[in-house]
């Protein structure tokens, strides 16, 4: 009995659900009678299985069969939204966390007041509405999850939605003609464009940086992609151990870049013309640079360096080896500040990795020497930078010297980089430079110095002699005034 | 020698020449050592004009030459800066000794009225020395300086173009203010040195009010020859030890040169000796009544000035040989008044 009456029960609601489904929305019934475009799409809409009407969006009277009525401008009937009102209708409901929750919604209801921050919200040409409203990405009529691979927001359809527009050269022109256009193309020959063409949905498509409705332009100090913001962008899958599990790839790059001299200049002193993860890397056609292009990627900042690398014998040892050529030495990704640990003969130095003075004695020596003329420039530095200190700590004038001093530091740059020719009679040449100056600014710092000390000393024989001969004329003077009283008294006493 | 030229003429000239001797004696000697420094100034004036070149891309570079690799170059600029400072002090004590001691009354008025020329002169000595070096406390100091001037009414805005030669403090004012200190105030200044050093040596010293004859006798006096001229030559040596040590001990620095383009140091000062009167600026008001405040505060110094540098015109009393307290309590709020703000300037 209770089997018969739970089916009966049963029967009436699926027959309840038809009956509201086609008599509860009038506006729905009639235009899907007629067949038309929208009425069919609306269907898939997630807002139609949600069960908002069209007045949802289109306002008028749902209910009503009569078509006056149902579309009565004083009935609230307000046709097809145009400009911003496409996106404020939208908004009447996904700004209102109330409203949201009542369709068991837990999507974020700040997306309007994000999409006014963005890039997209300036005007367009008209100067009446905003360049984007909410169905340029979405699409209308038969709005579907951003989780549905239907969605034209799905990482696999999203390129696609963003390029319709930034990969219209002529449209673009129109807001921004300095952005390039081949986005799409580049992202296409890149790892995570690869992957995605391969149907994956997890390799970064372009709202996995740029973000979604609170786009802002590269140069904006805000933006994701904004330099400084860059690497912490990269990591959010990056260091994703779980997410990148399938990928094989390391997942501490943004640890090591972090205490690279890279990392440091851009994540701690917020110097945001050091490289990021796209300077090497490239944005949207990323890829890791190849052992070939190595030197090439490095040497679009450090060109001196890569120069005298290509001219130099260690190029061909490294190709024949298949060696990546800065890399080998200053790694990738935890690149720490080039001292002179790195050079010479020690255990440290990265000379001695390859040369030894048993298999490579000419390599070894050359090493070696290179190391001890950069401790003998730096000391001389050093020594050179105390005089001064002491000099003008003395109150001398030494600035002559302090920008002689430059030129000791300059030629100490010089010889870091002259490294990278690994020629020993280059690198003597500058070093030879830098000491010649800095032996002439330890003179001249030597010389300030004693100079002080004669000064001291020229005062003090000065004061002394001074001294003397005003205690000689007090005394004279003292000599006259006695004997004028003496004459006085006399004359009175004669008086 | 005294065959060819005479001296004992000269020599019993001056001794019969006497300076009074009182209590207050003392101040006498401010003038003599004022005239030390000025001539100091003069003497290392010309030494660093052998020098020195004038323009905004030589003169911080010659000062620079002048103090490390001029022979002594560190020492005469040292002398000339710490002098020019000194100078204006000891002129500024042996003013106002002459203002307390009254000095002023007839018949020395004219002396009184040079000796307020050439400290007004003391003063834009120092404040178109100041500039020379081009650096760049100098640089907005002055851009400062000619800008009150420039706000004084009808007349600012020419002198301030004057000054400047032109809207701005360039390489032209540095060129104008070189030959205002090197040539028409050394000019002027030596035209007035000489009347007032010619009345003095005429008029002999001023004695105190109410002394009577009493600094007649010769107990109460003293010779200018040998006994004044020796104790002045005797405090000259000891000013002279003064400026070495000071020189030696604190040598006068360069600084940084002058950039136009550059954002004004913080906490920018004139000279110790217009601190006062800058200080005064800040206090007031931007508002007065009907007037703007810098405006009011410039006219008011502008007043001060003229009253006091007119003194002997309007100080009835002294000029009669009657004792006045209003005059002394007049200099004794300028002392404490001069003294409290250029504290207060200087701690800012």
């Amino acid at each position: 009995m209770k089997k018969y009456i739970l089916y009966t029960l049963s029967v009436v609601v699926i027959f309840a659900q038809q009956v509201f489904a086609s008599g509860g929305d009038q506006c729905f019934t009639c235009h899907d009678g007629l067949g038309d475009k929208e009425s069919s799409g609306y269907k898939h809409d997630i807002h139609f299985i949600k069960g908002i009407s069209c007045a949802g969006c289109h306002g008028g009277n749902s209910n009503s069969e009569d078509m006056e009525k149902a579309m009565d401008k004083n009935g609230g009937y307000n046709g097809v939204p145009k400009g911003d009102d496409i996106s404020k209708t939208c908004a009447g409901c996904h700004a209102d966390s109330a409203r949201m929750k009542s369709f068991g919604s837990s999507l974020p209801t700040n997306q309007w007041e994000m999409l006014q921050t963005s890039v997209h919200a300036r005007l367009s040409t008209n100067g009446q509405e905003h360049i984007v409203q909410c169905i340029t990405c979405h699409g209308v009529h038969g709005i579907v999850s951003v989780k549905d691979p239907a969605s034209p927001v799905y990482p696999l359809n999203i390129v696609k939605t963003c390029t319709k527009c930034h990969s219209d050269a002529a449209f673009m022109r129109n807001y921004n003609p300095s952005l390039p256009v081949d986005q799409e193309a580049k992202y296409r020959t890149s790892v995570h464009g690869q992957l995605n063409a391969k149907g994956d949905p997890k390799p970064a498509a372009c709202a996995s940086c740029h973000g979604s409705h609170d786009i802002r332009s590269a140069k904006d100090a805000k933006s994701r992609i904004y330099p400084v913001n860059l690497p912490s962008t990269c990591s959010n899958c990056h260091s994703n151990a779980a997410y990148m599990k399938a990928y094989n790839i390391p997942t501490d790059q943004y640890a090591k870049f972090s205490r690279s001299v890279h990392g440091i200049d851009l994540l701690e002193k917020h110097d945001a013309s050091a490289p990021a993860c796209n300077s090497c890397h490239g944005n949207h056609g990323a890829a890791p640079p190849g052992v070939e292009s190595v030197s090439k990627v490095c040497g679009t900042c450090h060109a001196l360096n890569a120069d005298l690398f290509s001219g130099s014998p260690h190029k061909k040892a490294f190709d024949d080896k298949k060696l990546p050529e800065c890399e080998t030495c200053h790694g990738n990704h935890e690149i720490a500040a080039a001292t002179k640990a790195l050079l010479g003969t020690s255990k440290d130095a990265v000379c001695s990795r390859c040369h030894d003075q048993q298999t490579n004695p000419k390599g070894y020596e050359v090493a070696g020497v290179m190391r001890a003329l950069t401790d003998s420039l730096e000391s001389q530095e050093d020594l050179a930078t105390v005089l001064l200190g002491k000099a003008e700590q003395k109150g001398m004038e030494v600035s002559e010297s302090r920008f002689k001093l430059r030129d000791v530091h300059q030629a100490r740059l010089q010889s870091r980089t002259m490294v990278h020719a690994f020629d020993e009679a280059k690198f003597r040449e500058v070093v030879d430079k830098g000491l010649k100056t800095s032996a002439g600014v330890v003179e001249e710092g030597q010389h300030a110095i004693n100079e002080y000390y004669f000064r001291r000393w020229g005062l003090g024989i000065s004061t002394i002699i001074i001294t003397m001969v005003a205690v000689a004329l007090y005394f004279t003077i003292k000599g006259i005034e006695r004997k004028q009283r003496n004459a006085l008294k006399s004359n009175i006493i004669k008086k | 020698m005294n065959e060819r030229v005479e001296l004992d003429d000269l020599v019993d000239f001056m001794g019969k020449k006497y300076v009074p001797q009182h209590s207050h004696s003392v101040w006498y000697y401010f003038g003599g050592v004022s005239l030390f420094l000025f001539i100091i100034q003069v003497v290392t004036g010309i030494l660093l004009l052998l020098y020195y070149k004038s323009g905004e891309d030589l003169s911080f570079e010659s000062i620079q030459f002048i103090m490390s690799k001029v022979q002594f170059g560190w020492l005469i600029r040292s002398i000339h800066s710490w002098t020019a400072n000194l100078f204006i002090l000891s002129a500024m004590v042996h003013m106002f000794s002459v203002y307390f001691g009254k000095a002023y009354r007839k018949p020395r008025e004219v002396t009184w009225l040079t000796g307020m020329l050439m400290f007004f002169l003391a003063l834009a000595f120092g404040f178109s020395g100041y500039l020379l070096p081009w650096n760049e406390l100098a640089f907005f100091a002055t851009k400062v300086g000619t800008d009150i001037a420039g706000v004084v009414p009808f007349i600012g805005k020419p002198i301030m173009q004057l000054l400047r030669s032109g809207e701005d403090v360039t390489g032209a004012t540095l060129s104008r203010f070189f030959g205002f200190h090197v040539a028409v105030f050394p000019g002027i200044f030596t035209v007035l040195l000489g009347i007032h050093l010619l009345l003095v040596q005429r008029q002999g010293m001023s004695e105190p009010l109410g002394a009577g004859d009493d600094v007649k006798s010769d107990q109460k006096r003293m010779p200018f020859f040998p006994n004044f001229m020796l104790r002045d030559l005797l405090l000259w040596l000891i000013v002279l030890n003064l400026i070495a040590i000071l020189a030696v001990f604190f040598p006068w620095e360069l600084g940084k040169k002058a950039d136009a383009f550059a954002p004004a140091p913080a906490g920018i000062k004139p000279e110790w000796y217009f601190l006062f009167m800058f200080q005064t600026l800040k206090y007031i008001p931007g508002k007065l009544w009907i007037f703007d405040g810098e405006v009011f505060g410039i006219m008011l110094f502008g007043l001060a000035g003229l009253l006091w540098m007119l003194i002997p015109f309007w100080d009835r009393k002294s000029s009669r040989g009657e004792q006045t307290r209003f005059i002394n309590y007049i200099g004794l709020f300028v002392i404490m008044y001069i003294m409290i703000f250029t504290i207060i300037g200087w701690l800012a």
